[in-house]
């Protein structure tokens, strides 16, 4: 198994792997705890539309997935914001929508193109260098800006409106947090996919969510159980020769289930209501 | 009591709404430094609406609302965070993974600004916030282990560690039990003697604030008193207001008529 190590593809794969296991992982903390789960869903769809059209028109399409997915998140914020509709409402029908008009774009192209197959299953496998420097570089400035804005993050997951009473600028933090949660799904496309990369962000921060009661020990126990699983699932892919993708959310799913049953909180309302 | 400087709060013949619902309708009222002021009124008499609009989030659709001398439509967050807002008792998420202390600490990040991160200067507020409240005993525990009025200890706390001129308290004993509800008005009236904070606290629970309150404001959609709870309390307006036969007992409690009559 160590001589898996050795090989450049390999090498690149789990960094990559390591990257994108931290910056969902991170990002999910706040999506969990404000109650954004669908929207990583709906964001991912979203940004694969990004990517059929931008093969279509010979666009870059991870340029595409950023401006889909950008304009996906920033609608549905605001319409949550002026109260016109339930949040899950209009992320489904964004969700879908976007969906349709990805099928629409693949229907219109004229030859089977299985790079764009690659963005909605992912293969971190096949991470480039170049690539990986994207991945590297986007990763810095959206963990640079949860790091930058931490504090107005948790205290917005926690009660958006008391945070505004209290002197933080909690609807700019809000948009922040979704164009977070766009940019996190466009960088994670190519190694686990529009399908899977939703697990990746939601995952390890619902395992993180049964451990502990801290804020802080939560976003660590998140990173940590987001890094392994996807440096795991990397591992098992290779060395069974089946798909990182499923690899790595199984293996993380795994994690979650581990976690219910061993969790402090389970235990302490099973003494509640005994 | 109320000092005779310019007051902290100022509402100017104010109408606040949205299109075609209009909720506060041409308040005028003024609340000085140091004032403990109770608000009341039944449901939907805009008790809520008048909370927000202290809070800059809502402004007048009519007439001027100042708060700290600046209009409240341009209040920027630092205006906010001098006032420590204690909003109504949502059901608190038991699995919420924060801690007592994590939790007060959110009452440092608005003072604190963008950019800023807590140092122990900080972290030593919030503890002496918890101090105040007597929860300093709690401050690793999770926030949703504790009981309801623990609870809203800690929110009073977190609402303290803003250092606000302000106290604005929106129903902070619904859902507790009498015994509860008695010591967190108690803790209130302490930390307006105590911190000489202006509080301004909004309730359905007339008879457990009208002897601790300098003043009572008696709203439905428009004011309709405000004064001494003596000069407030009077059975003809009540009656008007809550549209059933209030009466005042010889110790003074307010209560519907027909239990008065049964018993």
């Amino acid at each position: 198994m160590l001589e898996l190590f050795t090989y450049d593809f390999m090498q690149r794969s789990l960094l990559a792997a390591a990257l994108v296991g931290a910056l969902c992982s991170t990002i999910g903390v706040f999506v969990v705890l404000r109650g954004l789960a669908f929207m990583g869903a709906g964001t991912a769809h979203a940004a694969f539309a990004g990517v059929a059209l931008g093969y279509l028109m010979g666009w870059p399409p991870l340029l595409m997935a950023i401006l889909f997915g950008l304009a996906t998140v920033w609608i549905t914020g605001w319409v949550e914001e002026k109260g016109r509709m339930k949040l899950d409402v209009s992320i489904g029908i964004l969700y879908t929508a976007t969906m349709a008009l990805a099928i629409l774009f693949i229907g219109l192209m004229k030859t089977y193109n299985a790079e764009v197959y690659g963005y909605l299953f992912g293969n971190v496998l096949a991470v480039t260098s170049e690539e990986l420097r994207t991945i590297a570089g986007l990763s810095i400035v959206v963990i640079g800006a949860i790091v930058l804005f931490s504090k107005e993050l948790y205290f917005i997951a926690f009660d958006q409106e008391m945070a505004e009473a209290s002197g933080v600028p909690a609807r700019r933090i809000f948009f922040l947090l979704l164009t977070l949660v766009a940019l996190t799904v466009v960088i994670s496309l190519k190694t686990v996919g529009a399908i899977l990369v939703f697990a990746m962000i939601l995952i390890p921060a619902s395992t993180a969510y049964q451990l502990t009661h801290s804020l802080s020990t939560l976003t660590w126990y998140s990173v940590l159980i987001g890094i392994t699983c996807s440096v795991g699932g990397v591992l098992i892919s290779s060395y069974w020769d089946i798909p990182s993708g499923p690899a790595i959310v199984l293996l993380a799913t795994l994690f979650f289930f581990a976690s219910v049953v061993l969790s402090p909180k389970r235990q302490h309302r099973a003494l509640a209501s005994s | 009591m109320a000092s005779q400087s310019s007051p902290i709060i100022h509402f100017d013949h104010a109408t606040f709404g949205f299109p075609g619902v209009v909720a506060l309708d041409d308040i005028s009222l003024e609340i000085q430094s140091g004032e403990f002021v109770g608000v009341i009124g039944p449901n939907g008499s805009g008790k809520t609406t008048l909370c927000r609009a202290v809070l800059g989030l809502m402004a007048p659709l009519k007439g001027h609302l100042k708060i700290f001398d600046c209009a409240c439509d341009e209040l920027r967050c630092h205006h906010r965070a001098r006032i420590g807002y204690l909003p109504q008792k949502g059901v608190v998420d038991r699995n919420f993974p924060v801690t007592v202390l994590e939790t007060v600490m959110m009452g440092r990040y608005g003072t604190l600004g963008l950019f800023a991160r807590p140092a122990g200067k900080d972290r030593k507020i919030a503890l002496d916030a918890l101090a105040h409240v007597g929860m300093e005993g709690h401050r690793d525990s999770a926030l949703g282990h504790l009981s309801g009025g623990q609870q809203q200890r800690v929110f009073i706390a977190r609402a303290l560690a803003q250092q606000p001129d302000v106290l604005l308290l929106d129903e902070p004993t619904t859902g507790l039990d009498i015994t509860t509800q008695h010591n967190v008005v108690e803790l209130v009236q302490h930390l307006h003697e105590e911190l000489s904070l202006t509080v301004l606290l909004i309730t359905h629970d007339i008879n457990m604030i009208r002897s601790r309150v300098d003043r009572l404001v008696l709203l439905k959609t428009r004011l309709y008193a405000a004064g001494p709870p003596a000069d407030v309390l009077k059975p003809d307006i009540l009656s008007q207001v809550y549209g059933k036969d209030l009466v005042i007992t010889e110790k003074g409690l307010v209560i519907v008529e027909d239990y008065h009559h049964h018993h």
